[in-house]
């Protein structure tokens, strides 16, 4: 997977490219609508991130350039204005997905993945990892080829975890990421608490490892060394 | 009171004085006029008498009821016409009257007489009705004409008056456009019309700066916080020790409360902006249903219980985004405060707008709360903006918001209607 990431903020997209190199995605950056250009004539890219507010011009004008040139390019806006109008003009032009900025890594990791297997793989392919498969396509997991009742919310959580194998994901992070924005306000984490209990249980319960370990004080991380 | 009665009723007192004051000096005048006339014909009575008598043998003999003629020494001088009045029997009134008395001598062929002569005077009881009749006359006509004119004649004075304030009351930050007034002849309108339409151009520079610092507030803050999340995230999945975990872990959730808080400041700005425009029929029963149907799984995990009645169809205008956000805000501050074992109460009709939840009771006055940051719990992780943003909603569209705390609830109530 290769991705173009034209945002103007240096420490921003320096911690964009290594958290998603460390991923395994081969991650290329350039700072202004020009030579984003210049990449995009020459270059394919599955995922272009697009910050809205460039030095020379507004990221939304360049989605009709992407969308003539790379046909098949997700395109996912990164903003800092959090502007219901930008929002809807954005997916308008024809742009996948919209963040709003600050947002967590992780996130920006899983939404990348989403929009990668929905487009680039069609939605079929499955995520599997040792014994545990999980198919987007029609919600099913299966451990051992035991198929598991899941909740929407528990089917989100193990494919957020699986996206983000072996990293810490903050409590915040995974609040945002199942309820979205709107639980801004509610700093009470007991219901990720339940959730993920319930995931362990029913990974346990058909046989698996219990892949998923608390860290204290912090959140919790999808452990693959586990046995 | 409309300005054009003041200006009436001041001009009619005004004129009242003044019609006063003009029918006691025309009583004076009139009165001493008339003294003074009398007196010259009576002279001129006496006069002819004098010429009669050069021509008699026996002058006296003309002497009667109103003229008296006395002979002086002739050596005496000679006594100038003078005039007084007399109290003296009026034989047609039969009654004795004030009059008036005129008087001096004559030489007649070579003899002195002192000749007087008096007649009834005009009364002054009859001067004064005469003055009052005729003023009350002239100010009734008066009353008449200011009363019909001035209500036309101030319809077309008052006429740029009305349009601007039609133009004042149609001004919005929206259109972005000053206060432009038609020219007027009068100097006090045009005064105003400048004074206004410098006014509206500062109200709408200083509203763009505002608006202009909300905007870059949230926007310069915001890609720093961004960065300091995001170096803290890798940082968490880097080689560290637990002790460092933690630290890391309390700086990511003091800088997810740093963007909480920008967050909630921009939204506040935009609503006191008034950034928010274009009201529509929401229906409040479907939103509240919606609202509690999407914090169900809190609800529940928290072991709340809730009730809600809720009437079906409640129509309100409002902007679609505020009416989500004081919901929103209104639940979860519900959810929040709660106290275990907690619930829920909530009450919706077409007028009225409760929610009440069980509670600590606030260590400060609780109308201390509807106060930016202002928090029951100082270690609590909200931050304190939640009423303030309900407040400012409630304001815009003109809702009554009360909140209390009464036998361990916090009890919020809005009135919809105004």
């Amino acid at each position: 997977m290769k991705i173009l990431l034209i945002e103007d903020q240096l420490e921003l997209s320096n911690n964009i490219r290594e958290f998603l190199e460390s991923e395994g995605i081969a991650c290329e950056f350039c700072g202004n609508c020009f030579d984003a250009q210049d990449k995009l004539l020459v270059y394919h890219y599955d995922c272009i991130i697009l910050d809205i507010m460039l030095p020379d011009g507004n990221g939304l004008d360049l989605i009709g350039f992407i969308k003539k040139n790379q046909k098949s390019s997700n395109i996912l806006i990164i903003s800092a204005k959090n502007s219901l109008q930008d929002k809807l003009d954005g997916l308008d032009l024809g742009a996948d997905d919209y963040m709003t900025k600050p947002f967590h890594l992780a996130e920006l990791h899983a939404r990348l993945k989403v929009l990668y297997r929905r487009n680039q793989l069609g939605g079929t392919d499955k995520l599997i990892f040792n014994e545990i498969q999980v198919n987007p396509e029609n919600l099913e997991v299966t451990v051992n080829q035991t198929l598991l009742e899941l909740t929407k919310k528990e089917f989100d959580l193990l494919v957020f975890f699986l996206t983000n194998k072996n990293r810490v994901l903050g409590r915040q992070a995974i609040v945002e990421h199942l309820w979205g924005d709107y639980t801004d306000d509610l700093a009470n984490f007991d219901f990720v608490y339940q959730h993920i209990k319930n995931l362990r249980k029913k990974i346990c319960q058909a046989g698996g490892t219990d892949y998923i370990e608390t860290v204290y004080g912090i959140g919790y991380k999808f452990n693959t060394t586990k046995e | 009171m409309k300005l054009i009665n003041q200006f009436t009723i001041w001009y009619l007192g005004i004129s009242i004085i003044v019609f006063l004051i003009g029918g006691v000096l025309i009583f004076y005048k009139l009165e001493s006029e008339i003294d003074f006339e009398q007196g010259r014909e009576l002279e001129r009575q006496l006069d002819r008498y004098a010429r009669k008598m050069e021509s008699m043998d026996n002058p006296s003999s003309l002497s009667k009821n109103r003229l008296e003629i006395r002979e002086l020494p002739v050596d005496q001088a000679l006594i100038p016409f003078q005039q007084g009045d007399t109290l003296a029997w009026h034989e047609p009134l039969e009654q004795v009257e004030r009059q008036v008395k005129a008087g001096r001598s004559y030489l007649i062929n070579g003899k002195h007489y002192y000749m007087s002569m008096y007649n009834i005077m005009i009364e002054s009881d009859d001067i004064t009705e005469t003055v009052v009749q005729t003023m009350v006359a002239i100010f009734l006509l008066l009353l008449i004409f200011i009363a019909i004119t001035s209500r036309l004649v101030s319809k077309k004075i008052l006429q740029p008056f009305h349009s601007s304030l039609t133009k004042i009351r149609e001004f919005t930050f929206k259109e972005n456009q000053p206060l432009v007034f038609e020219p007027s002849r009068i100097e006090e309108f045009e005064k105003l019309h400048a004074f206004l339409n410098r006014m509206s151009e500062r109200m709408l520079g200083d509203y763009k700066i505002v608006k202009e610092f909300s905007e870059n507030l949230s926007h310069e803050i915001q890609t720093p916080i961004a960065i300091t999340f995001g170096k803290l995230e890798l940082l968490l999945n880097s080689p560290i020790t637990d002790q460092q975990a933690r630290w890391i872990a309390a700086a990511y959730q003091s800088t997810q409360k740093m963007r909480k808080i920008v967050n909630s400041l921009a939204t506040l700005a935009k609503l006191e902006n008034q950034e928010f425009e274009g009201n529509q029929q929401v229906d409040l029963s479907d939103l509240l249903k919606n609202s509690i149907a999407g914090y169900d799984e809190l609800v529940a995990i928290k072991n709340i219980s809730l009730h809600h009645q809720i009437e079906p169809g409640i129509k309100i205008e409002m902007h679609p985004y505020m009416a989500e956000m004081l919901i929103d805000n209104l639940l979860s501050n519900a959810i929040k405060h709660n106290e275990k074992p907690g619930y829920i109460k909530i009450e919706a009709t077409p007028n009225e707008l409760n929610f009440r939840n069980k509670g600590k009771k606030p260590k400060a006055d609780v109308s201390e709360y509807l106060d930016r940051f202002k928090k029951g719990n100082p270690n609590s992780e909200s931050i304190g903006l939640g009423l303030s943003i309900v407040q400012q909603i409630c304001r815009i569209h003109g809702f009554i918001l009360d909140y209390q705390f009464i036998e361990e609830e916090h009890r919020v109530s809005i009135q919809l209607q105004n």
